[in-house]
C-alpha cells in the first residue's frame, strides 16, 4: 500500500499548509489590534499588489481564510480554492496543495500559499491577463461558486 | 440509432459539415425543450456542488459518467433537430493526428477571436455566458498547456483503481481523478480561450474532447471490466453511487445505467 501511504502522507501535508496559513493570519490579527496601527491592519498582507500588467490593472487582496480577491481592471474575478492533486510540467513530484480556479482558469488551479507559492495570487492575475488578451472580464466572472 | 464514433482523421467532409450543420441549428432551435445554450447552462450549474451537497459533473467519481450521458443526450438531440439518424458525436486524439481546428470543420483560427470562418459569429455562432467580454469564440492553443503525450496516456490508463475515497481532485491512485486531472484538464488548458472556462462547452471541440476522454475510459473498461465503477450502491455521503440518479439527467440515469456503451446506441471505431 506504498501509494495510499504516500497519498496520506500528502493530503495530510496539504492540511498542514492550510492550518499554517490560517495561524499567519491570526497572529497577524492579533499583533495589528495591538498597535495604533490597528486601522489599516485589514490591509496588511505585505503579498497584497496593485500595478499594472501588459496594459491591464491587476489588484490582489490576501485575506484570512484563504478568501483571496482578485480585480481586473476593476472587475472582480470570483476566486474558489480546492484541495487538489498537481502533476507539475518540470517533471516535479506530483504533490497535494490548495489551487485556486476562476470562472477563467476553471481547469487550471493555481497554488497560493504563504512560502513556495506567496506570489500565486498574482501569477494567476497574469495569467487571466493572458487569456484575456483585448477583453475585459465580464459579470459572469465575478460570480461566486462552491467546489 | 445506432452510430459508430469516428475519431475527426477518419471523417468524410459530408460528417463534418452535417455535425458542424447540426450544431449550428441547434443554436437557434429548440428540440426537447433545449437548444444548445442548454447544455452551456448544465455545465455551469453542475461543475459546481449543488444544493444536494454533490459535485456530479466534475471533481467527483461521477466524471466519467456525467458526461457519458452529456454527451449522449447532445447526439441525440443534434440528430433530432436536423432529422438526420446517423450524426455522430466523433473523437479529437490529442496525442496527435488530425487536428479539428481547420477551415472546413471547427474553423483555423486558434490564437485569439475566431472572427471569421466556421463557428465565427457570422457564420452562425454566438457566445454565451462567457466570462470573457466578447462576442468571439476564443482559442489559444499551447499558450497555457501542452498536450498531454501517449506516454502519459498509457500511465493513466494503467491505474487500475476506478476512484476511491475521498472521491475528490487529491486521490493519486484513482483513475478517475487522475483521467480527470493528467488528461481532461490539460486538454481544456491546451486549447486555452474559453475551453479554459466553465462555459467550455461555447467551444464545439469540448464535445470531441470529451469523446475521448469516454472512449479512453470504455478502453479502460474493456481491460478493467464494465461494471467497476465506485463507489459502490451504499450512500455515500456527496458522491454519487453506483445506483444513484445523476442530475439533472432522467431518473435512473445511474453510472451503472450507462456503464454500457452497447446499451446506450453507440460505438467506438
Amino acid at each position: 500500500m506504498a501509494i495510499t501511504s504516500r497519498r496520506d502522507v500528502l493530503r495530510y501535508s496539504a492540511a498542514g499548509v492550510v492550518t499554517a496559513a490560517t495561524a499567519a493570519v491570526g497572529v497577524q490579527g492579533v499583533t495589528s489590534a495591538d498597535s495604533a496601527a490597528a486601522p489599516q491592519s485589514a490591509a496588511a498582507d505585505p503579498r497584497d499588489f496593485d500595478e499594472t500588467y501588459k496594459r491591464k490593472k491587476i489588484k490582489g487582496k490576501h485575506n484570512a481564510g484563504g478568501k483571496h480577491e482578485l480585480q481586473i481592471n476593476n472587475r472582480k474575478l470570483a476566486l474558489t480554492s480546492i484541495s487538489t492533486l498537481f502533476f507539475p510540467e518540470d517533471g516535479s513530484a506530483p504533490h497535494v496543495g490548495v489551487g485556486y480556479i476562476s470562472a477563467v482558469n476553471h481547469y487550471d488551479p493555481v497554488e497560493i500559499d504563504e512560502t513556495a507559492n506567496r506570489d500565486g495570487l498574482k501569477k494567476l492575475a497574469k495569467k487571466i491577463v493572458d487569456i484575456l488578451g483585448d477583453a475585459e472580464l465580464s459579470d459572469e466572472a465575478a460570480q461566486e461558486h462552491r467546489h | 440509432m445506432a452510430v459508430v464514433r469516428k475519431s475527426v482523421a477518419a471523417m468524410t467532409t459530408a460528417e463534418k459539415t452535417a455535425f458542424i450543420n447540426a450544431l449550428r441549428q441547434f443554436k437557434t432551435t429548440s428540440v426537447s425543450g433545449r437548444s444548445y445554450n442548454a447544455y452551456i447552462d448544465l455545465h455551469i450549474t453542475f461543475f459546481a456542488r449543488t444544493s444536494d451537497g454533490i459535485s456530479h459533473a466534475h471533481q467527483s467519481a461521477s466524471f466519467l459518467p456525467w458526461h457519458r450521458a452529456f454527451l449522449t443526450m447532445l447526439e441525440l438531440d443534434l440528430q433530432t433537430v436536423s432529422g438526420n439518424p446517423d450524426i455522430f458525436i466523433p473523437y479529437w486524439d490529442w496525442t496527435g493526428g488530425a487536428s479539428p481546428f481547420t477551415a472546413d470543420f471547427l474553423g483555423s483560427i486558434t490564437n485569439g477571436s475566431v472572427s471569421s470562418g466556421n463557428f465565427s459569429p457570422s457564420w452562425g455562432w454566438s457566445i454565451y455566458r462567457s466570462s470573457i467580454a466578447t462576442s468571439f469564440l476564443q482559442r489559444r492553443l499551447g499558450m497555457n498547456a501542452s498536450s498531454p503525450s501517449a506516454a502519459t496516456v498509457t500511465t493513466v490508463q494503467g491505474v487500475t483503481v476506478y476512484d476511491q475515497s475521498p472521491w475528490d481532485p487529491t486521490v493519486f491512485n484513482s483513475y478517475r481523478n487522475r483521467n480527470e486531472i493528467e488528461l481532461h484538464n490539460r486538454v481544456h488548458n491546451y486549447v486555452g480561450g474559453h475551453m479554459g472556462t466553465r462555459e467550455a462547452p461555447n467551444d464545439p471541440v469540448f464535445w470531441l474532447h470529451h469523446c475521448n476522454i469516454d472512449r479512453l475510459w470504455w478502453q479502460w473498461q474493456a481491460t478493467r471490466g464494465i461494471d467497476t465503477y465506485q463507489p459502490r450502491t451504499g450512500f455515500t455521503s456527496g458522491v454519487i453511487d453506483n445506483t444513484e440518479t445523476m442530475r439533472p439527467f432522467s431518473t435512473a440515469t445511474t453510472p451503472s445505467a450507462v456503464r454500457d456503451i452497447s446499451n446506450l446506441d453507440y460505438s467506438y471505431a
